[in-house]
């Protein structure tokens, strides 16, 4: 098969999951079994195509498909992964997540078919969003994502969520129209001076010709941009939507939208970034992703110690997680791009195992009110190891994988001379610590409640945190070698610097590793 | 060497992972195991090191490119203090398997297997903190013997012990920025994160980075103002206390100074005089609250805080240029570490056997069990600095090298002098509490306590033993 083949494939699998799920629920008897066997092998095949389509790019460089409007290289190879990784075990969990609440009474068996085929027409449409090169594509995806996501949101069909569900969808909508202005006026841009518009639609030629682009009309567009795709990264002020979307939708779903989602929107901003700096230089991009980026944090850490509600709490970190990955982008150099695509892996992965871990709390106790949350580690002392570890590595603690990608933003933000900047980003990350650690305190800790039975449940909701705890552990102490190379590589896309060689701090401390000789030439160990 | 070195960090690290999976049974015997097998490295590291000649080393053990990552030092006071960190770990393991017990009447309560984990993990990155040759190693281990302390202290899981569980990660994490700071820009400057680059840096760039560094050495080390924190983590159970603040954690700060200044050749004067009036500031500030406590835990507390401030004394007289204070503070690292441990698991001990601490409710314990009586009172002289103990060699070091500097730099003398006052005052305050509790008619909790478990008496007996020779070691290993 050749490697076009495999992103039609990979495009395709979900898709025909999620008809094949939505179709089962006629199958009567049979239908809850037929949709969650459909949706197993939907997923597992999906996580596949996307490892394998991201190690072909990594191998053998970029793939564009179906005429350009498809390109995958070195960056969006990292999201796809991380799509393919995510949603597969979020997917695996969210078999046993929804097998209880089926047993329950909480949803019903066709229900169950709208979820499965929801959760795999949602991660289709994520698919879309990371690979596609059609800039108006781009923005169709990202709109699309939103209706997908919806209907998992409001799937419990309580007032509260249908409310989440509406707001989000609103929301999102008026944000991203905003992010539509910014695609047209880019679009508009180079048809104009293009020799052949034709063209002006793909971000490779865009990117191409970014030279030619007409300043003033680029600057008001990376604001639409910004404004627009941020709105759906939940970039504060326009975050607003996320909490209440991230709390009322059934864990996984909340795992996928913080792992995954986020992480799309965020593409595409990087993606108009990249031209942006081409065109105008990097000072005015980087400036407003760092003022949107603490202003994220800010809000966020202080949203994350007055919290009560658990899944809420996690939410608000993710604006702060989005935040960090903005400003240190916007940091700039080598290391503050390493450092952000870095921090893009490392929280989703401990995003998805804290909302999977929410979500078991959430089936034992039936709420997510932490005054009401009590000893978990005796409930379910799996679930608490792993949700406590889980916790303290997303604040920052070693020897897990965000403590590296924190302290190479704050090493980014010294180098490039923001040291005031990086004092308030890490007093406000203190702030994140003790708001988790408080979580940990309250919920995991202390005696349970005897109105709850004992007992973990079932497999299928540990396994993937254990995966995902693994993984956490494995990027912290030492950094396999394809996902240094994936970093290097997507790092040079977003600095558009072609083959020249990237400063240190590509892979991960503590091990032995050869990464790129000699970081002579890169402005980072020139100082 | 360096695979003796990374076996005593990696090893504790390995046996928590198993002590976890293990049952509630084996995990304290599965804890001592790796802590003598921790102790037995850094043993045989000591050894393989003093028969090569004491040549200091540095062992490169990641990188990437030209920039390192992560490196052991192996030299005269890594290995000194990293022998005493892990030794005293094994010893708090051993004291730990009694104390955690139901015949415990202060906390009837078997050791979970949680608990040994963490000790376990603090043990490794206490050795992979000594061992560091790197400020991001420095900073790793730094953070996680924070975590470690935050699990360790909230173990018993009360609404008060989380809250200075919190309180202690929080304030000690405040203080890690500055040495995120100080990484940041070593990096900055020279282009890895080892400390040995230090020595090439111009005075302005020294500076900041010795701030940085001094900063997060406060907040680990208890000095005013992130000082906070310790009184609070008392909560914790009293072995914990023991090792981790009073023996181990709370050195870290001074140990990273220590190792900066080591690292950095000349270092500027500035660094000295903010380091040594804190340090002065901090003495007078802790003994001041010597005065009210009536917590034996609490008390101790405050006395390390002290005692922590002249080792920061001694470190910024070196600055200025004394060898002898350096010496003297170095070994005052290695030797209060024995006689503090003593103190608080005497403390642990009556606690077990009377289930109380509360001061003036003991007397006599010098009747009731000899053993506890003898220990309060080495442990009482040896913290004070009074002949023969320990504290005394280190502590007359300190003064003789003050005395020293202050020819040339006059404005030292009132600190010098301030601090042997206080270490006059500390003295009396303690014979006080001694003369109060020890000697004389047993009380009525005195009277009805229980038998001091074999294993921790086998721990005190040691700790008595090594507060009065721990001196004699430190003084001919460092030359």
């Amino acid at each position: 098969m050749s490697h076009m083949e495999w992103v039609y494939a990979l495009l395709l699998t979900p898709f025909a999951t999620a008809l094949l799920a939505f179709f089962s629920r006629g199958l009567g008897a049979a239908a809850r079994r037929a949709a969650t066997l459909f949706h197993l092998l939907g997923i597992t095949l999906m996580l596949v195509l996307s490892l394998g389509t991201a190690f072909a790019v990594l191998a053998d460089g970029p793939i564009s498909a179906a005429g350009g409007w498809f390109y995958i290289d070195g960056l969006a190879a990292i999201f796809l992964a991380l799509i393919g990784v995510v949603g597969f075990l979020t997917g695996l969990y969210s078999i046993g997540y929804m097998r209880h609440e089926v047993d329950n009474g909480e949803i019903s068996v066709p229900t169950l078919c709208t979820y499965y085929g929801f959760f795999n027409l949602f991660l289709c449409t994520m698919l879309l969003a990371v690979t596609a090169n059609n800039i108006i594509m781009m923005w169709v995806a990202i709109e699309a994502t939103t209706l997908g996501s919806t209907f998992l949101v409001g799937i419990y069909g309580q007032r509260s969520s249908l409310e989440a569900a509406w707001k989000y969808v609103i929301i999102c909508t008026v944000g991203v129209a905003f992010g539509l202005f910014g695609t047209v006026l880019v679009y508009s841009n180079a048809t104009s001076v293009l020799a052949d518009p034709s063209g002006a639609v793909f971000w490779t030629v865009l990117l191409g010709h970014a030279g030619q682009l007409d300043p003033a009309l680029m600057r008001i567009a990376f604001v639409f941009v910004l404004i627009g795709f941020g709105t759906k990264a939940g970039l504060f002020p326009m975050h607003a939507w996320l909490p209440d979307a991230h709390s009322e939708a059934p864990s996984p779903v909340s795992a996928l939208l913080s792992a995954a989602l986020l992480n799309c929107a965020l593409l595409v901003i990087i993606r108009y970034y990249i031209i942006v700096s081409k065109t105008l230089g990097p000072a005015f991009p980087r400036m407003l992703l760092l003022a949107f980026g603490i202003m994220s944090i800010a809000v966020a850490a202080l949203f994350i110690i007055v919290q009560r509600d658990m899944k809420r709490l996690l939410a608000y970190s993710s604006v702060e997680n989005m935040g960090l990955i903005a400003l240190s982008i916007g940091l700039g150099g080598p290391l503050g791009v390493l450092a952000a695509l870095l921090h893009v892996i490392n929280h989703s992965l401990a995003k998805a195992l804290l909302f999977c871990g929410s979500g078991n709390i959430l089936l034992k106790y039936g709420t997510r009110d932490m005054d009401a949350i009590k000893g978990v580690a005796r409930v379910a002392p799996l679930t608490a190891l792993l949700m406590g570890a889980g916790a303290l590595a997303l604040g920052g603690m070693p020897p897990f994988n965000i403590f590296i990608s924190e302290f190479m933003v704050v090493t980014a933000g010294i180098h490039s001379g923001h040291p005031w900047l990086m004092l308030v980003t890490l007093l406000l990350l203190t702030l994140v610590l003790a708001g988790l650690v408080r979580m940990v305190a309250r919920t995991l800790l202390g005696p349970s409640p005897d109105a709850v039975a004992r007992g973990e449940l079932g497999v299928l909701t540990l396994l993937p945190m254990v995966l995902l705890l693994a993984m956490m552990l494995t990027l912290g102490v030492s950094m396999p070698r394809p996902v240094a190379a994936a970093l290097d590589s997507a790092a040079r896309i977003v600095l558009d610097q072609g083959d020249a060689p990237l400063a240190a701090g590509a892979a991960a401390p503590w091990i032995k590793t050869t990464a790129k000789p000699v970081p002579t030439a890169a402005p980072a160990a020139g100082l | 060497m360096e695979n003796i070195a990374l076996a005593a960090i990696l090893v504790p690290f390995a046996g928590a992972a198993l002590t976890l999976l293990a049952g509630q049974k084996a995990a304290k015997w599965l804890c001592q195991l790796f802590a003598a097998i921790a102790s037995i490295c850094m043993a045989e590291l000591a050894y393989t090191y003093a028969a090569a000649g004491k040549v200091a080393h540095t062992y490169l053990v990641a990188a990437v490119g030209d920039t390192t990552l992560f490196g052991l030092t192996v030299d005269s006071v890594s290995v000194l203090i990293g022998f005493a960190v892990v030794v005293l770990g094994f010893l708090v393991a051993v004291y730990s398997s009694a104390y955690m017990s139901e015949g415990n009447r202060e906390h009837p309560h078997e050791g979970t297997p949680r608990y040994y984990a963490f000790l376990l993990v603090f043990i490794g990155a206490m050795a992979g903190l000594v061992l560091s040759s790197t400020l991001v190693g420095q900073l790793l281990f730094f953070e996680i013997t924070g975590g470690c302390s935050w699990a360790l202290i909230g173990y018993y899981q009360k609404p008060k012990s989380l809250a200075s569980a919190l309180k202690a990660l929080l304030v000690t994490h405040v203080g890690a920025i500055g040495l995120y700071f100080a990484a940041a820009l070593l990096f900055a400057h020279t282009g890895s994160f080892a400390l040995s680059g230090l020595a090439g840096l111009d005075d302005s760039a020294k500076t900041l980075i010795f701030f940085g560094v001094l900063f997060a050495a406060w907040g680990k080390s208890a000095q005013l103002p992130l000082h906070i924190w310790l009184p609070d983590a008392m909560e914790a159970p009293t072995p914990v206390s023991a090792y981790l603040h009073a023996a181990s954690m709370v050195k870290v700060g001074v140990y990273i100074f220590a190792r900066a200044i080591l690292s950095a050749g000349h270092v500027p004067e500035i660094i000295g005089v903010v380091g040594s009036i804190m340090a002065v500031a901090t003495l007078i500030y802790g003994f001041i609250l010597y005065l009210p406590q009536k917590d034996m835990k609490r008390l101790l507390a405050y006395s390390t805080i002290t005692q922590l401030a002249y080792i920061f004394f001694a470190l910024s007289l070196s600055i200025f240029g004394s060898n002898l204070a350096l010496k003297g503070g170095i070994a005052h690292i290695f030797n209060h570490a024995f006689a503090k441990s003593l103190f608080f698991l005497v403390a642990g001990a009556i606690s077990y056997t009377c289930g109380t601490r509360s001061l003036p409710a003991l007397k006599g314990l010098l009747k009731q069990s000899p053993l506890l009586g003898i220990g309060f009172c080495v442990a009482a002289l040896a913290v004070t600095g009074v002949p023969p103990f320990n504290g005394f060699f280190s502590k007359f070091a300190i003064f003789a090298g003050g005395f020293e500097v202050a020819r040339t730099h006059w404005m030292l003398l009132p600190l010098v002098i301030l601090a042997m006052l206080e270490s006059v005052a500390s003295f009396a305050w303690f014979l006080h509490w001694f003369g109060a509790t020890v000697p004389g008619e047993t009380s009525e909790v005195v009277a009805a306590s229980s038998k001091v478990p074999l294993a921790m008496q086998f721990v005190l007996v040691v700790l008595v033993i090594m507060s009065l020779g721990s001196s004699f070691i430190a003084a001919s290993w460092l030359g």
